[in-house]
């Protein structure tokens, strides 16, 4: 229970520091002209390592977050962002998941799909966002910051989980099965 | 597939949807104030941020300035402004006068109770098209109020409001539209956002007119009054040309709004119509 909590806080105060970096510091978006968008990779990392709960309350708070400091629509993200989480999360079995190069296609795939997913739901809404050559340049390389960003997530997250996580209780943990003494019945 | 669905799986996806559907189907008026609320959530972090940013600008600056003497001494040992620095500050004070006179002038003119307010800031992130102004419900300001030039033309609405300020979306923005007619035929239709990127941001679009609508450029365009958002008989603008829609079914034409909302430096609230 309490390595659950640890993770859900983990997650969520991730995505928290993450959104309000995003919106605040004004570094990339001098450099590159624009501000990469890095919560698909966390929804990635989610999807790839936690449960359904966690995907779902993620991508809800997230959105949410990300929408209330953006000229987004409320909500406009959330469906994006979970449908990149579930997917991932749905399909995990089939992955190799630990993989560096698995996670960056992973991460790659859902930092493009996500910007395509919010305009399309901003043309069903009824908005008209501006496109330009500029702009299709930045979804690429928003893409690719995704991508390297889930491994490194995924990193960070193990991370964390081994300083504030009890170990696993492993039953047998003598170093040589051969001095271990098993009792049986008589 | 037989296990793409367990219980807590269901809850999950069940809980999105209903968030999602729920935002969507709020009212515009408390999805704004849901949305300024979750900002909310990061003001102890823009606090924290500002502070430190500010606490490490007046270090750098004290390690900077330590050898220097104190602004007061220093004006001290100044000479005394020169004529033409004087001259400037004369000229710029007179133009202030001016302008508040001659919108003191205009006051008579406007049938409706304003409120005169400053332009103090624009939206980062819909830059053309949303305004900041210094009033907010500790003034009496209320979200729809709407908004006019000094010279009386529309300009916009208010969108949120905040205690001490408030946002003003401008005509031209997908959220401000309204029913409008041309002041000559009575023809009534609805202006919305120009569809495609205009460089003109003057320019939008008056749709639903009816067919047999005559239209001339510089006919005059006001608001209709309907749906009580805006007053009748707002100037608006003028029509600068028109086009049978697609369809064939009604007429669309494009108008060109009286107030410049690049140069809008003093715009009035219009607190009882």
């Amino acid at each position: 229970m309490t390595g659950r909590i640890n993770k859900t806080l983990g997650l969520l105060i991730g995505a928290y520091l993450l959104v309000f970096l995003q919106s605040h510091w004004q570094g990339p978006r001098l450099w590159l002209g624009f501000q990469p968008d890095l919560t698909p990779a966390l929804l990635v990392c989610a999807g790839l390592t936690l449960g359904a709960g966690h995907v779902s309350t993620s991508a809800m708070l997230t959105g949410l977050w990300l929408d209330s400091l953006s000229a987004n629509p409320l909500g406009l993200s959330v469906l994006p962002l979970f449908i990149a989480g579930w997917a991932v999360f749905t399909f995990r079995d089939l992955i190799m998941r630990g993989e560096l190069v698995a996670q960056f296609y992973l991460g790659t795939a859902a930092g493009a799909a996500v910007p395509l997913l919010q305009v399309w739901l901003l043309w069903l809404l009824g908005a008209a966002p501006l496109f330009g050559w500029e702009m299709g340049v930045w979804w690429l390389i928003n893409a690719l910051f995704c991508g390297v960003a889930v491994p490194v997530f995924a990193r960070l997250a193990k991370l964390l989980d081994r300083w504030f996580s009890h170990p696993i209780h492993d039953q047998n943990r003598w170093p040589n099965e051969n001095r271990q003494i098993v009792r049986g019945k008589h | 597939m037989k296990r793409f669905f367990y219980k807590s799986q269901q809850t999950a996806v069940g809980a999105v949807l209903l968030t999602v559907f729920l935002l969507l189907v709020m009212p515009e008026s408390a999805r704004a104030r849901l949305k300024s609320a979750i900002g909310g959530l990061f003001l102890p972090l823009v606090g924290i941020s500002t502070t430190g940013q500010v606490a490490f600008e007046s270090i750098a600056q004290l390690g900077a300035t330590n050898s220097e003497p104190s602004p007061t001494n220093q004006a001290f040992g100044q000479a005394p402004p020169s004529l033409s620095v004087l001259q400037e500050e004369v000229d710029r004070l007179r133009s202030v006068n001016k302008h508040l006179s001659k919108l003191l002038a205009l006051e008579p003119l406007i049938p409706w109770e304003t409120k005169l307010v400053r332009v103090v800031g624009r939206d980062p992130f819909n830059w053309w098209r949303r305004i900041r102004i210094n009033l907010g419900s500790n003034k009496g300001i209320r979200s729809n109020q709407p908004v006019i030039s000094a010279k009386g033309d529309l300009v916009g609405r208010v969108s949120v409001v905040g205690p001490l300020t408030s946002w003003v979306v401008l005509v031209g923005d997908p959220n401000c539209r309204f029913s409008a007619l041309i002041k000559e035929s009575r023809s009534q239709g609805g202006i919305v956002s120009p569809r495609q990127f205009n460089s003109d941001l003057r320019t939008v679009e008056l749709t639903y007119l009816p067919n047999d609508v005559e239209l001339r450029p510089g006919q005059a365009v006001v608001t209709s009054g309907l749906g009580g958002g805006f007053p009748k008989e707002i100037p608006v603008g003028q029509v600068v040309d028109s086009w049978l829609s697609k369809d064939g079914l009604y007429v669309e034409a494009r108008i060109k709004l009286h107030a410049n909302l690049n140069q809008l430096e003093t715009v009035r609230v219009l607190t009882r119509y």
